[in-house]
């Protein structure tokens, strides 16, 4: 019985002193934390449909479902100018695409057509489905094919007009559903 | 004399990779680029150094039942500190790693290398032995990414150096490297994690070798002498 009391003393010592350390150097570090999220989204959202700042809005109020076409709505977020006017849209997906999860940032402006679109995560395969998301001229002029595209978003097999990436065919196919399902909701939000 | 005894340990004759065979699910995974390859290596050194000054510290007083919780909680602790400040300080490697970092706390190294060496050794001893292990995972990650990196895409450094406006070092992750030859002539299979398997291997096979061929060599060397040594024994006798 003394055994046992003892034992729990010294771990319940030692994670009270490491959990303590913890505390101070989370104190340290996490205004600096947050600020850099909060930068890099606005980097991220940015490259999709410049704006002055973003305001999340409440999905839950708005009755959104959590995900339309197997795509998870993460948040949809208003673009405002510097006077607050609403200039459109960022909405962020999660879908799954060829090998992974994709997440991915589309805008869409005041009149419901896609401004641009950034893959914020993924784990596609290099050379091939990794081009949607590079930062190369192929990666930049793939995505730039989305900007001025209304809802009916399909690949051009399909009779649409995006072109796939070569070998990324499934990639393609769903960054575009996710596109198509992201100005869906910024209609009807706006509505 | 005890360090470099200890540095040729940890490089090379006792490699926590190549020779304990530990922690290579991290290592195939995130040697992709010179800039991930150098920020784990380092971080892994930062904490292993420091668990180990930790866990000599105080392994007097640890009951030997519970030891492994002990180590564990020291380590988490350790790993979430590198953790934050890299989130906080050097974002673009938090990013490039992402869970491989908090995947440090189950880096059996690192839980190795306390139930191993520091649970019987002096706080220097522990230090040095922190020191020169991590050194050994390190110098394994870079040469896995200078392989994977120049063959599976033809750059060398890539996010570490840049070229572009001059010969400089990025530490925010950013340099495009330099381009050996144009990257579709690579063979990108190599920046994939069955690149990771297919390079480690080769490496593991190499070590292998050339480890068994210095045996072979002292140990010629040894009967030699030995040899030498018996001959010479006779001659007195006759």
């Amino acid at each position: 019985m003394n055994k046992i009391f003892k034992l729990t003393l010294v771990l319940l010592l030692i994670c009270a002193i490491v959990a303590g350390v913890l505390g101070v150097i989370n104190e340290l570090t996490y205004r600096r934390i947050e600020e850099l999220t909060i930068q890099k989204t606005n980097t991220a959202y940015g490259a999709v449909l410049k704006a002055e700042s973003y305001k999340e809005l409440d999905k839950a109020a708005l009755g959104l479902p959590a995900a339309i076409d197997k795509v998870n709505i993460d948040s949809v977020n208003e673009a405002l100018d510097a006077s607050g006017n609403v200039l459109g849209y960022v909405i962020v997906t999660t879908f799954s695409g060829a090998q992974g999860n994709i997440t991915l940032a589309s805008g869409v402006d005041s009149d419901f057509l896609c401004s641009g679109i950034s893959v914020i995560e993924h784990s596609e395969t290099s050379g091939l489905g990794a081009v949607a998301a590079s930062t190369s001229q192929a990666g930049a002029d793939w995505r730039a094919q989305f900007a001025g595209q209304g809802e009916d978003i399909a690949l051009t097999k399909a009779g649409g007009q995006i072109d796939a990436i070569s070998g990324a065919t499934i990639t393609s196919r769903t960054i575009a559903k996710a596109v198509s399902v992201s100005i869906q909701v910024a209609k009807e939000v706006a509505a | 004399m005890y360090f470099r005894t200890k540095l040729k340990e940890g490089v090379i004759t006792n490699n926590p990779i190549l020779v304990q065979q530990l922690g290579m699910c991290a290592t195939m995974a995130i040697t992709t680029t010179l800039f991930n390859g150098v920020g784990m290596g380092l971080s892994v050194l930062i904490i292993l150094t420091c668990c180990n000054v930790c866990v000599a510290a105080i392994r007097k007083i640890i009951p030997e039942e519970i030891r492994l919780a002990i180590f564990v909680v020291v380590i988490a602790g350790f790993v979430t500190i590198v953790d934050l400040l890299l989130q906080a300080f050097i974002p673009a490697l938090s990013s490039a790693l992402g869970v491989f970092i908090p995947l440090i706390v189950v880096n059996c190294i690192i839980i190795g290398r306390a139930e191993a060496f520091c649970q019987k050794n002096t706080v220097g001893a522990s230090f040095v032995d922190g020191i020169t292990q991590g050194l050994g995972y390190t110098c394994v990650l870079i040469l896995m990414c200078l392989i994977r990196e120049l063959l599976g895409s033809g750059r060398f450094g890539g996010g570490l150096i840049d070229i572009t406006n001059g010969f400089r070092f990025t530490m925010d992750g950013t340099g495009a490297g330099i381009q050996l030859f144009p990257s579709d002539y690579g063979a990108s299979i190599l920046n994939l994690p069955f690149g990771g398997f297919l390079t480690l291997g080769v490496i593991f096979g190499t070590m292998q070798y050339a480890l068994k061929k210095s045996a072979k060599k002292k140990e010629a060397a040894e009967q030699a002498a030995a040899a030498a040594a018996a001959a010479a024994a006779k001659e007195v006798d006759e």
